[in-house]
């Protein structure tokens, strides 16, 4: 056993919360923006995940006890505030798709006893299946909520002969007693990184994609690399003036000032869901639109 | 002469009214022996029926685990977000009540109370027994049981340490240190108790009770090295009895989660840990009184000074409960707000309103005197505390998850299933079957203890006021 | 896809290899758990197939009509996942939930494997060459009278000339195009007033989309393609506006800046309320006759609102918004024509583009398709009814079925089931046991869509026309299946013997028409080059414009509303059997996928469910979970109640597609299937089944089960900011970077 190990991971293991221009040299950090004005919340996004992901199917019993699997669930809310107010949603529904934030200060990294989620250098929240011993501490400590427990063991009955031959053989099939969450599909990053590598470079924008941002028929899901200041990610989450090592936004203050000044246009979109419990999601949110001409 | 001279007698006792004594000073250090020792013997068959029924609990809460660890633990009906249910809530308050034991037997040996003595080597017992019986639950509660040693810091060829940084590591050491401390403190303590054991044993308990005394003789020079010891030992424990707690505390208070990221929660905990130990010693004190007729040893004052320590400490309880309840209320954080108020309105609204009338409001019958002497009467208010303590470990753990910060996955209507009552249940039992073998094996009153405490009443007293001038 | 062009026969050869270690790996062998799996190498591997690195083959998507291009991934020899395929003008590299389904479909653990034929009362396994006997039999030339008919879902491409072949070669009698969800009401009106079935809509180019319960972007005719409109749509360089009005909010209704709730068959009306606002502006002259205009002139705000429920000044605003963003687009979907005066309605409301004047920019006529003998047909419920009578005076002699399942859609009162036993000979072509193939004499095993070879032709294209070309994704899973196309040439070919000899089976004779195409395409090309090129591309595209629309033919009875129905106090609820993007018509429910994929409205979950508006459910003390039941005069069916804020007041509404019987282990006896208690009401000039008009009493069981759904017990956001919105005016969109729609 190696004390230097221990000693000198344990800086790099983690900071205490993510330093304005961490990942300026490094050569990845996967971010997202999902654009809710175009999400329709049809769910292709989440059957895209269950079949890239081996996730398993519950069925009725036990999707009723709460033990659903769905790594990206899309939300369907009525109202913003805790009453109803109308009695009819003339402004429609307000749909969320939700999954892992791969915050960089997650609440979960740190309490896993026996470390098995971490940030990786890459900027997504690991999970490693064969480390867990399913605390879940982790999930207890979310925010969000988006770990998902494997309760029972599902391939006995998730998979009735032969549909086990669908599964992604990149990705592992988890046992019970472990815990999973949104990867922001890894497995196809890793091959993408290794073979930018064998060819001396570095993955271009737009050559790999999360599979639900690959199903979305809207393109509401953006996904890219965060480090590379060109990509449409990256360029995105400048133009919405959100900072990834901030927990509270410049242009939140500027806002508000705005509105008490009467000033309501201009606005910027970008934001992070519960940004205020200094989690530092790597997604990114727009605010939808509706019109208030009609 | 001797007419006035009695005279004077009983104006001395009418004018001193002599405390209530907390032990007879004139009782023969073989009566001791004789007393304690008697409870060792072949026991009645209530004994049996109330072991087996243990044991039978024991063996149903087995069951239940085995279906869980074949199954998967969503047979427990657990799920997003509810993922820690019983499991957490109990094991907390298995190490809870374990607290009080080290406070009887190493916080007062230090303060010298005296009134200690007859009672803290089952209250030490309770210490241990409860830490294995919390143990137990780590491993229930685990997805994986079968590789819980992740957790211990132990070579292997992967290189890999436990993540130092989470309060579950910090709770393995703890509670490892804890247990083994106490266990250690238990057994030495007992040693010259053992001797005695030996010394009146006959057969294969001759030999089991010799091999346990390690050659006990009782010369000065073992008591000198003994009395060092325990003292070290006690101070030893004694900060780890309140870490042990504050750390567990701390799985929580470390998370931001609403409802519980309190920094009030060691303290609090704390203070909840001595106050359900102190109730069920208080339970355990009555029971054993009665089974082994220990009135001469475990007497009625000292019920009363118990009655009156855990009265102090349930104040205690109820001002941290209740800060933290103000610090909520009157806080900016609208996340913990709603959590407080939730769990006063919300699904659990019962059980919170019955763990703060039991925590805050059946305590005061502790300040009764004509309560507090009454046996029958203590004997349920022990148990009502206890389980107020347990609601209120239920309720730390159960209402946050159900309203959190995320509303998509509040939940409604959720509650422990058979599964999880049932291994509850069987921690209970076995937590029973350990301490009534514990009896019958070992001694469950201190004998040289309570000789000391006995011997010390029969010295002078130093600070006796002299009679008034005659006339 | 692949880079190079392959030859069948290599191709067959990789996939030959790799399917038989899928098989072995398949059979008897273990699950991934056990971890024994057989490591392969290939004896002859092409230079392009890595081992552990997929390879993506072009092929098309056949879960919906909407005839989707797809790439699947394949590995080792096997098909993992769907993804869109770049390629298709439908699909764009995109994919829905149904699409990515299609696998399990294919790897179903209920597929049926071998023919089965009834004998002694039971379906027993038998040989093809039974089978085929069999068959013969039934499509052999006029010795004998009755009607030998052909049923099929909707279709196009290829598969569509050869069953036309069947009739026209004496084969059948009658190729009856059935479509549960049919929209032959709007094809029907679309022709009389503007001489095309179907108009090509372009929601991109539109300023303003008014919606009459159009669900484009969820169960509506092609839901990706439309829905990548839309992402343009709102992405335009002034963001396009959404309006929809409908008794029931679809999943389109809930992505719009303003939903409308109407009475249930009362679009035409409000239709006809907007017209008159709309031809208030001089803009509007002259584009109706005097005539249509007297018809539309009674239809004041006033007279509207009591009519339809809505509140009266939506209907300035909207017209004042139609004119301000023009171009703008005006849709119908299914709500209005589900109504004996479903004509009517459709006729006022495409009215409605001719006065904003969209023809010409929105609204267009399709481009000519260079094989128009591949074109689409769309189905009808009509056709199924005089099936129905047809087979009830003891007409039909044999009825052969493929992609549709009557037994199930049928509404009980039409008794198909008992009129299909009147008939001497019934076969069908499935994947699954569903319930009609359970009443069949004969039962044929078909290949799955990704073991088959095919072409299709998708409706509503505006970008050029194109051929999307279906190729299997791997060898076929089981021996005994065989495609349709296959056992069709067969058939023909025992009909009239030397016609179709030079194809040995479909693929020969879908290659050699690919072939025959090239002109169109690729003159310069050689036959084989052309031909891998269009597997590896997946689609033969050609550039084409659209035409301009005839004028508007249109009298005022096309337009004339009726005056809506009083109340029924024995039925006093409409009911709306609600077509959801999951099931639609009940095709996807074996799919279990799709059954746990939450419905994005209510997030409920392998159920059925009655939604109720909470006002109604207030009223009748009905919390969730109450077991109802709902009764027509044609039938009941039990739901759990379930408080739907999206819904008219006087109405409830049941999804469409559960309860099946049969039809595989994740789809039966999940939910209930409303179709079977619908009224016969029909619409009166096409005859089509008036899906919204039934009429129902809501009756309590005393019952309350809980609803198996996502959501928690609250929607809304408490305070918190998880979905914010923002008005159209406080963002300018043109200062976010472009976006990439992919």
């Amino acid at each position: 056993m190696s004390l230097d190990n221990l000693t000198s991971n344990w800086s790099k293991l983690r900071v205490k919360r993510p330093q304005p221009d961490q990942y300026k040299d490094a050569p990845y950090k996967w971010g997202m923006v999902i654009d809710l004005d175009a999400c329709t919340g049809c769910n292709a996004c989440t059957a895209a995940c269950y079949a890239e992901n081996n996730l398993p199917v519950v069925g009725k019993h036990r999707f009723l006890k709460g033990q659903a699997m769905h790594w990206l669930r899309i939300e369907r809310y009525w109202g913003e505030g805790t009453e109803s107010t109308q009695e009819f949603p003339e402004r429609g529904a307000q749909f969320l798709p939700m999954m892992c934030q791969q915050c960089e200060a997650a609440p979960c990294e740190i309490v896993c006893p026996v470390g098995a989620t971490h940030h990786t250098p890459d900027g997504l929240n690991s999970q490693v299946y064969n480390r867990c011993i399913g605390s879940r501490y982790c999930s207890a400590n979310c925010p969000y909520k988006v770990r998902y427990f494997n309760w029972f063991n599902y391939p006995e009955s998730a998979w009735p002969s032969p549909l086990e031959q669908q599964l992604n053989p990149d990705v592992t099939v988890r046992s019970k007693g472990v815990m999973e969450k949104c990867t922001f599909c890894v497995q196809r990053l890793t091959e993408a990184k290794d073979r930018a590598r064998t060819e001396k470079r570095t993955v271009r924008d737009g050559e790999v994609l999360t599979a639900c941002a690959q199903a979305c028929p809207t393109s509401a899901i953006h996904f890219g690399n965060m480090a590379d200041s060109s990509s449409a990610v990256a360029r995105m989450w400048k133009a919405q003036q959100v900072e990834l090592s901030a927990d509270r936004q410049a242009k939140d203050d500027q806002r508000e000032i705005d509105e008490q000044q009467g000033k309501t246009d201009g606005v910027l979109r970008g934001y992070r869901v519960l940004e205020q419990l200094r989690t530092y999601p790597s997604v990114v949110y727009l605010e939808r639109i509706r019109s208030s001409e009609v | 002469m001797s007419d006035t001279f009695e005279e004077k007698e009983v104006a001395v006792e009418l004018r001193f009214q002599p405390k209530p004594k907390d032990i007879d000073e004139d009782i023969a250090w073989a009566q001791i022996n004789g007393d304690v020792l008697r409870s060792l013997e072949r026991p009645r068959p209530l004994y049996w029926v109330i072991f087996f029924g243990s044991l039978a609990l024991f063996l149903w809460g087995v069951y239940c685990e085995i279906y869980q660890y074949n199954t998967g633990l969503g047979v427990a009906d657990l799920e997003n977000p509810q993922v820690w249910g019983l499991y957490i809530a109990t094991f907390i308050f298995w190490i809870g009540m374990s607290h009080s034991g080290t406070l009887l037997s190493a916080i007062l040996h230090i303060m010298h109370a005296d009134w200690r003595k007859p009672i803290y080597r089952f209250a030490e017992a309770m210490t241990t027994f409860s830490l294995m019986t919390a143990g137990l639950f780590v491993l229930v509660h685990l997805g994986r049981v079968w590789q819980f040693y992740y957790v211990v810091a132990y070579p292997n060829e992967r290189w890999t340490w436990p993540n130092f940084s989470s309060p579950l590591v910090w709770d393995a050491t703890a509670i490892g240190s804890y247990l083994t401390t106490s266990v250690i403190f238990l057994y030495f303590g007992m040693i010259p108790d053992l001797a005695i054991c030996r010394d009146n044993a006959t057969g294969f308990r001759r030999t089991f009770y010799r091999a346990l005394s390690i050659g006990w003789r009782g010369t000065d020079r073992q008591w000198s090295n003994f009395r060092v010891t325990y003292l070290t030992i006690a101070c030893l424990l004694i900060p780890l009895a309140v870490s042990v707690h504050s750390i567990v505390a701390t799985d929580f208070a470390v998370s931001q989660q609403p409802g519980w990221h309190t920094t009030s929660f060691p303290p609090y905990f704390v203070a909840g840990a001595l106050y359900s130990g102190c109730a069920a010693i208080i339970t355990l004190f009555i029971i054993l009184r009665y089974t082994f007729r220990f009135e001469q040893y475990m007497t009625i004052p000292i019920l009363e000074k118990l009655c009156k320590l855990t009265f102090a400490i349930s104040m205690v309880w109820t001002y941290l409960n209740f800060i933290e309840y103000a610090a909520v209320w009157y806080g900016t954080d609208e996340f913990a707000k709603q959590s407080l108020i939730y769990r006063a309105t919300g699904d659990y609204a019962w059980w919170w309103w019955s763990m703060n009338i039991l925590g805050s409001v059946v305590p005061f019958s502790l300040t009764l005197k004509r309560l507090r002497t009454n046996i029958p009467v203590m004997l349920v208010v022990s148990i009502l505390l206890n389980l107020g303590m347990w609601i209120e470990r239920f309720m730390i753990v159960t209402p946050t998850f159900a309203h959190g910060y995320y509303p998509w996955t509040w939940t409604q209507g959720w509650w422990p299933n058979w599964v999880q009552v049932g291994i509850v249940l069987g921690s209970f039992g076995w937590f029973n079957m350990l301490f009534m073998l514990f009896c019958k094996i070992f001694p469950s009153v201190s004998m040289y203890e309570v000789k000391e405490m006995v011997y010390h009443r029969r010295l002078p007293r130093k600070n006796l006021k002299p009679l008034p001038a005659e006339g | 896809m692949s880079g190079s062009g392959i030859s069948r026969r290599d191709f067959m050869q990789i996939v030959g290899l790799g399917g038989a270690s899928a098989a072995l790996a398949g059979c008897g062998n273990t699950s991934i758990e056990s971890g024994a799996e057989l490591v392969e190498s290939y004896v002859q591997p092409e230079n392009f197939v890595v081992p552990g690195v997929g390879v993506y083959y072009a092929s098309t998507c056949t879960q919906c009509p909407s005839a989707c291009g797809i790439m699947g991934r394949v590995r080792e020899g096997r098909i993992l996942k769907l993804e869109g395929n770049p390629n298709s003008a439908i699909s764009g590299g995109k994919i829905c939930g149904l699409g990515q389904a299609a696998v399990q479909r294919h790897y179903s653990p209920d597929r049926l494997t071998v023919p089965m034929i009834r004998k002694s009362g039971e379906l027993k396994q038998s040989s093809w060459e039974e089978a085929m006997t069999l068959l013969t039999n039934a499509v052999a030339p006029a010795d004998k009278a009755g009607r030998r008919v052909i049923l099929t879902g909707p279709a196009s491409g290829h598969e569509q000339v050869l069953l036309r072949a069947l009739v026209e070669a004496g084969a059948a009698t009658d190729h009856v195009v059935f479509d549960a969800l049919s929209t032959a009401v709007a094809a029907s009106v679309n022709r009389r007033m503007f001489g095309v079935d179907d108009p090509v809509t372009m929601i991109d180019r539109a300023g303003v989309v008014l919606s009459f319960g159009d669900d484009f972007l969820g169960a509506g005719e092609s839901p990706v393609a439309a829905a990548r409109q839309y992402a343009r749509f709102r992405r335009g360089a002034r963001r396009g506006v959404l309006v929809q009005v409908e008794p029931r909010m679809t999943l389109t209704g809930a992505n719009a800046d303003r939903w409308i709730v109407i009475v249930p068959g009362t679009e035409g009306v409000f239709a006809l309320g907007l017209a008159r606002e709309l031809l208030q502006r001089k803009e509007a002259a002259g584009s109706v006759s005097p005539a249509l205009a007297a018809v539309i002139e009674p239809y004041t705000q006033a007279e509207v609102s009591r009519i339809t429920g809505v509140r009266g000044d939506h209907i300035p605003r909207i017209a004042s918004l139609l004119w301000e963003h023009s171009p703008t687009l005006v849709l119908a979907g299914r709500y209005p024509q589900g109504h004996a005066h479903g004509s009517q309605n459709m006729a006022a409301i495409g009215m409605l583009n001719v006065i904003l004047q969209n023809h010409g920019k929105t609204v267009m006529r399709a481009a000519e398709l260079p094989f128009p003998q591949l074109a689409p047909t769309a189905g009808s419920f009509k056709a199924l009814r005089d099936l129905n009578e047809a087979m009830a005076a003891g007409q039909c002699r044999s009825i052969l079925m493929h992609g549709s399942n009557p037994v199930y859609s049928a509404p009980a009162f039409m008794g198909f089931a008992d009129n299909l036993q009147k008939v001497p000979f019934k076969a069908a072509w499935v994947t699954e046991l569903d319930e009609t193939a359970m009443q069949c004499d004969l039962v044929l095993p078909l290949l799955s869509s990704l073991e088959d070879f095919g072409t299709h032709v998708a409706s509503n294209q505006s970008d050029g026309t194109e051929i999307s070309i279906q190729q299997p994704l791997m060898e076929k899973l089981y021996p005994q299946t065989r495609a349709f196309g296959d056992v069709v040439l067969d058939l023909l070919r025992k009909v009239k013997p030397d016609s179709y000899k030079s194809f040995p089976d479909y693929y020969a004779y879908l290659k050699s028409a690919v072939i025959n195409a090239k002109p169109a395409y690729d003159p310069a090309a050689g036959d084989e080059e052309f031909w891998e090129n269009a597997l590896s591309a997946g689609v033969l595209h050609r550039e084409a414009s659209l035409q301009p629309l005839p004028g508007m033919q249109a009298s005022p009875e096309m337009i004339h509303q009726p005056e809506p129905a009083g109340d029924d106090l024995q039925y006093p609820f409409r009911l709306i059997p609600a077509v959801t993007p999951n099931m639609r018509d009940g095709r996807p429910a074996s799919l279990p996928w799709l059954q746990e994929s939450p419905d994005p409205l209510t997030t409920v979950v392998w159920d059925s469910w009655a939604e109720l508006h909470p006002s109604t459910a207030r009223a009748m003390q009905i919390r969730e979970g109450d077991v109802l039941i709902l009764a027509s005069a044609h039938g009941s069916v039990r739901a759990k109640a379930y408080l739907f804020p999206g819904i008219h007041p006087g109405a409830v509404g049941v999804p469409i597609g559960q309860g099946h019987e049969s039809y595989g282990r994740f789809a039966s006896n999940v939910g209930v299937n409303v179709l079977k208690i619908l009224d016969p009401i029909f619409d009166r000039d096409t005859g089509e089944l008036a899906l919204y008009s039934t009429r129902v009493s809501i009756a309590k069981t005393g019952q309350n089960e809980r609803i198996t759904k996502d959501e928690g017990p609250t929607t809304l956001q408490q305070d918190r900011k998880l979905v914010a919105t923002l008005a159209a005016d406080q963002v300018d969109l043109t200062k976010e970077t472009p976006f990439v729609i992919r």
